[in-house]
C-alpha cells in the first residue's frame, strides 16, 4: 500500500534523514592536520609564540610530522596563523601534550589553560607540562631517533612514568581541579633537553597558576606519598654507615671491601596509605600518618636480616629518616606558600560555616604546623634472608 | 465533554510500564546541567537537595494519584471540565496545553544546543529540530502504546550510561563532600527548587492515567519509577561534586558531559560524542509524551482530531527554533519554563486535588442528605 499515510510518512522521514545528514560538516582525515603537541613561549610583552607539531595522514609523504610556529596574542589566533602555513586544516582533537615555557609559567598560564577548557574538541586528558628552556626548542629537537611524532612521544613518556608511579598525573583535568580547589595547588612536570632527547627532570610547584618552585629527584617520592597512594613504588635512602654498624654482617674469612663510604638502602613494592588529620582546628595542627608496606631488596652492605629484631631496627631508622624528609618537604612547601598536598581541602572539609577563599587559606597556611608519623613495615626481604 | 475517558481495551498498557514512563520522562536534558544548577544554590550539599526534591516529588505523585482515583478513568482535561465547568475548565486546559507545548520545544532546543556546542558547531538549529520533531510526530502518530514502547526502550537502553560514571569516580576528591549539611535552610530550599526542571515530566501521569490497565497498582509503580530517578540523580550529583573542584562546577554548563570527557576507550578517544548522540534516545520519550499529551487536548477540548493537533504543535515548536540563538536567550527561556513547571507540576496538582476532594466530599454529603428525605 504505497499510498497509505504511514508509508508517506516513512518515505518523508527517510528522505529527511538522508538529505539532512549531507548538510553536516565533513572532515576527511586526509585533509586534516592533527596537532599533537603545542608549545607556548612568551615572545615579548603581550605576545606569545606558539609552536605546534602537526601529524599528517598522507600516504605519499615521507615526513609525517611538520612543525609550524607563529606569534599572536591569543591561542586561537595562533591556530589561525598556523593554518595559513599549511595545506591541511589544523584540528586539535588529537592534542596530547601542551608545553609552557618557564617564563610563561612564572607569569601565569590560566588564560591558556582556560582556552583549552572552553574548547569542546580538546580532551580532558591532555597532559600539561612546563619546560625550563623554550617550549619551541623542545618541539624542534632532533627527530631522527624518534619513531613516532613528538606529541605521542611526550604522551607516552609521561604516561609511562605516571603508571610507574614516578610522577603525579598532570592531565588538564587534574590541573583544573587543583587550580579551582580553594585548598590545593597544581603541580606539573618539567621537561628538559638532554643530549637531543626530551626527559622529565622534576615537578614544578604552582601557586595558583604561577610556577614558583621546583621539586627534584627524591622529593617527588615524598610528594607522591603525601598526595596519592603507592601501589608499587621504589625508593632509596642514604645513611651514615655508623648507624647500621650493629647489623652489618661480618663476613668471616672474606675480605670485604666496599665502594661506598655511605650506606644506602633500597626498598621497593611500596604500598602506601596516607591519612591527614586536622588535630587542632584553632592552631591549624595537622597530623600526617603514613603507613607503608615494602620489600627490602638492595642494600649496599650485606645485612643480617635473620632476626626480627634486626628488621625492626631497620624499620625504625627508615621511619625516622622518612619523617625527617617529609617534615622538611612540608616546610619547603610552606616557605614557598604552595599547597600541592591539599591540606586546605582537609581544613575546609572540617570547618563549618562560610567557605574559605583561596587567599584566606594561603594566609592561614603559613601558620600551620605538622606532625609526621611514618610506619614502615618491611614485609619481605627477597629470596634470601 | 465527557469527564471520563474510556479507551479501547487494546489501547491500554500494563501498570508496571509506568515505572519506565515516569523514569524516562523525568530523565531528560535537565540532568546534564542539574549538578551545577543545584550546586550554585546548595553548594556541596547539592546531592541532599536533589534527594529531598525526589522525596518531595513522591509526595506530589501521591496527591496526583489520590486525585485521579476520585474518578473512574479521567485525565486532567476531564477533571478540569468537571471541576471548573466548560469555560474556565477549558481555559485552564488550554493554558496547560501551552505549557506542555513549551516544554516540548524547550527540550528539543536544549538538546540541539548541546549538540551544537559539543559536536557540530555550525549546524543550524532548524535542521536538527526538523528531524527531532518529525521523529516525535511519527512516534505519536502510532498512539500511546508506541510511546510507551519508546520509553521502555529508552529507559532500559540507556541504563548502562550510569555504569560509565564509575570511570570519573577514579578522579575524585572525597573531601569536597564535607562538612555535610553545611548550607542553611534558605539555600537548601532554593537548591530543591532548582531541581524542578530536571525532575519535571511526572505531571504527564495525569494524562496517561486513563490508559493504565490495573489502576489500583498505579501508585506503587509510579513511586518506584520516581525512586529510581531520585537515586540516579542523587548519584550523578554526588559524583559531580567529588569529581569537580568547587570553582569548576560553578562554571561548567553541562557537568555530566564534561565529566564523561575523562572516559577514554581504546578505539574511541572521546566518549562524550557517544554520550551526546545517545542522549537523543533519552529525550525521545520526553518529547513524544509531551507532544502526545498536548495534542490530546485537541481531541478533548476543541473536538478536532488529535492528528491535527500534532501537526499544529509541531509547527509551533519548529517556528520557535528560529528565534533562539544565543546562550543567554536559551537560559532565559529555560528558566521561564522551569518556573512555569514548578507551578504547573508541583503546586497546581496539589491545589487541584484538594479542590477535587472537597467537591467529591460535598457532593457525597449532599447525596447522603438528600437520600433520607
Amino acid at each position: 500500500m504505497p499510498n497509505h499515510p504511514k508509508w508517506q510518512m516513512l518515505v518523508m522521514l527517510f528522505s529527511c534523514v538522508i538529505f539532512i545528514s549531507g548538510c553536516v560538516e565533513r572532515k576527511q582525515l586526509e585533509k586534516l592536520g592533527l596537532s599533537t603537541a603545542v608549545g607556548y613561549d612568551l615572545e615579548k610583552e603581550n605576545h606569545i609564540r606558539g609552536t605546534v607539531v602537526v601529524h599528517k595522514f598522507d600516504p605519499l609523504a615521507k615526513n609525517m610530522t611538520r612543525i609550524i610556529t607563529s606569534v599572536a596574542n591569543t591561542s586561537n589566533t595562533l591556530r589561525q596563523k598556523q593554518n595559513l602555513e599549511t595545506d591541511q586544516e589544523l584540528v586539535s582533537g588529537q592534542l596530547r601534550c601542551v608545553i609552557y615555557s618557564k617564563e610563561l609559567a612564572e607569569r601565569g598560564i590560566i588564560q591558556l589553560a582556560d582556552a583549552l577548557n572552553r574548547d569542546p574538541t580538546i580532551g580532558n586528558t591532555v597532559y600539561l607540562t612546563v619546560t625550563d628552556t623554550k617550549a619551541s626548542s623542545i618541539i624542534k629537537m632532533e627527530k631522527e631517533n624518534l619513531k613516532v611524532d613528538l606529541g605521542t612521544y611526550l604522551y607516552n613518556l609521561i604516561k609511562q612514568n605516571v603508571e610507574n608511579e614516578q610522577l603525579l598525573s598532570p592531565t588538564l583535568h587534574e590541573f583544573n581541579h587543583a587550580y579551582d580547589d580553594h585548598g590545593k595547588d597544581p603541580v606539573l612536570p618539567i621537561l628538559k633537553l638532554k643530549k637531543g632527547n626530551v626527559i622529565l627532570s622534576g615537578m614544578a610547584l604552582f601557586q595558583d597558576d604561577r610556577a614558583v618552585a621546583e621539586l627534584k629527584g627524591d622529593k617527588l617520592f615524598y610528594l607522591k606519598i603525601l598526595s596519592d597512594k603507592f601501589k608499587s613504588g621504589t625508593h632509596e635512602i642514604g645513611f651514615k654507615r655508623s648507624r647500621f654498624k650493629r647489623i652489618i654482617r661480618n663476613e668471616q674469612g672474606h675480605r670485604f671491601r666496599t665502594v661506598y663510604n655511605e650506606f644506602y638502602i633500597n626498598i621497593d613494592n611500596i604500598r602506601s596509605n596516607t591519612k591527614i588529620k586536622l588535630v587542632d582546628k584553632k592552631n591549624l595542627h595537622f597530623k600526617v600518618e603514613i603507613k607503608l608496606e615494602s620489600r627490602l631488596l638492595e642494600a649496599t652492605e650485606i645485612l643480617d636480616l635473620s632476626t626480627p629484631a634486626n628488621i625492626k631496627f631497620i624499620e625504625k631508622i627508615v621511619n625516622k629518616e622518612m619523617e625527617k624528609e617529609i617534615k622538611n618537604l612540608l616546610i619547603f612547601f610552606q616557605e614557598n606558600r604552595v599547597d600541592p598536598v591539599g591540606f586546605g581541602n582537609k581544613y575546609i572539609a572540617n570547618n563549618r560555616g562560610k567557605m574559605l577563599s583561596k587567599k584566606e587559606w594561603r594566609d592561614k597556611y603559613k601558620d600551620a604546623t605538622f606532625e609526621v608519623h611514618v610506619n614502615n613495615t618491611i614485609i619481605k626481604t627477597g629470596v634470601t634472608d | 465533554m465527557k469527564v471520563d475517558l474510556h479507551p479501547k481495551e487494546s489501547l491500554l498498557f500494563n501498570a508496571f510500564l509506568l515505572v519506565f514512563i515516569i523514569h524516562s520522562v523525568q530523565v531528560g536534558v535537565g540532568i546534564i546541567g542539574l549538578p551545577r544548577i543545584v550546586f550554585l544554590n546548595a553548594k556541596h550539599d547539592a546531592w541532599i537537595a536533589v534527594f529531598l526534591a525526589g522525596v518531595f516529588t513522591a509526595v506530589i505523585l501521591w496527591f496526583m494519584i489520590m486525585m485521579l482515583k476520585q474518578y473512574d478513568s479521567a485525565d486532567l482535561y476531564g477533571i478540569h471540565a468537571d471541576v471548573f465547568g466548560k469555560w474556565l475548565g477549558n481555559f485552564l486546559s488550554f493554558v496547560y496545553m501551552l505549557y506542555l507545548t513549551a516544554c516540548f520545544s524547550v527540550i528539543i532546543l536544549n538538546y540541539i544546543e548541546i549538540v551544537q556546542v559539543w559536536i557540530f558547531p555550525n549546524l543550524p538549529t532548524w535542521q536538527l529540530a526538523l528531524v527531532l520533531i518529525l521523529l516525535a510526530v511519527y512516534a505519536v502518530h502510532g498512539g500511546i502504546r508506541v510511546i510507551v514502547g519508546v520509553s521502555f526502550l529508552s529507559a532500559t537502553g540507556t541504563l548502562w550510561l550510569l555504569l560509565v560514571l564509575c570511570i570519573p569516580l577514579r578522579y575524585t576528591d572525597i573531601t569536597h563532600m564535607f562538612p555535610i549539611m553545611n548550607v542553611d535552610i534558605k539555600h537548601m530550599i532554593k537548591g530543591i527548587k532548582s531541581v524542578t526542571l530536571s525532575i519535571l515530566g511526572f505531571e504527564l501521569l495525569m494524562f496517561v492515567y486513563p490508559f493504565v490497565k490495573e489502576k489500583r497498582r498505579a501508585l506503587f509503580y509510579v513511586q518506584l519509577g520516581n525512586l529510581f530517578t531520585t537515586l540516579a540523580f542523587t548519584l550523578i550529583t554526588l559524583i559531580s561534586i567529588v569529581f569537580f573542584a568547587e570553582d569548576t562546577l560553578s562554571k561548567v554548563i553541562w557537568p555530566v558531559i564534561s565529566m564523561l570527557k575523562i572516559v577514554r576507550l581504546p578505539n574511541l578517544e572521546r566518549f562524550e560524542f557517544l554520550a551526546v548522540s545517545f542522549w537523543m534516545l533519552v529525550i525521545l520519550p520526553n518529547i513524544c509524551l509531551y507532544l502526545w499529551a498536548a495534542s490530546k487536548g485537541f481531541s478533548r477540548i476543541i473536538k478536532r482530531t488529535q492528528k491535527m493537533g500534532i501537526w499544529i504543535i509541531a509547527m509551533i515548536a519548529f517556528g520557535a527554533s528560529f528565534f533562539i540563538k544565543a546562550r543567554y536567550q536559551m537560559n532565559f527561556f529555560t528558566d521561564m519554563i522551569s518556573k512555569a513547571g514548578f507551578y504547573a507540576a508541583y503546586c497546581y496538582p496539589v491545589i487541584l486535588s484538594i479542590i477535587v476532594y472537597l467537591k467529591k466530599w460535598l457532593s457525597r454529603r449532599k447525596q447522603s442528605h438528600a437520600e433520607p428525605s
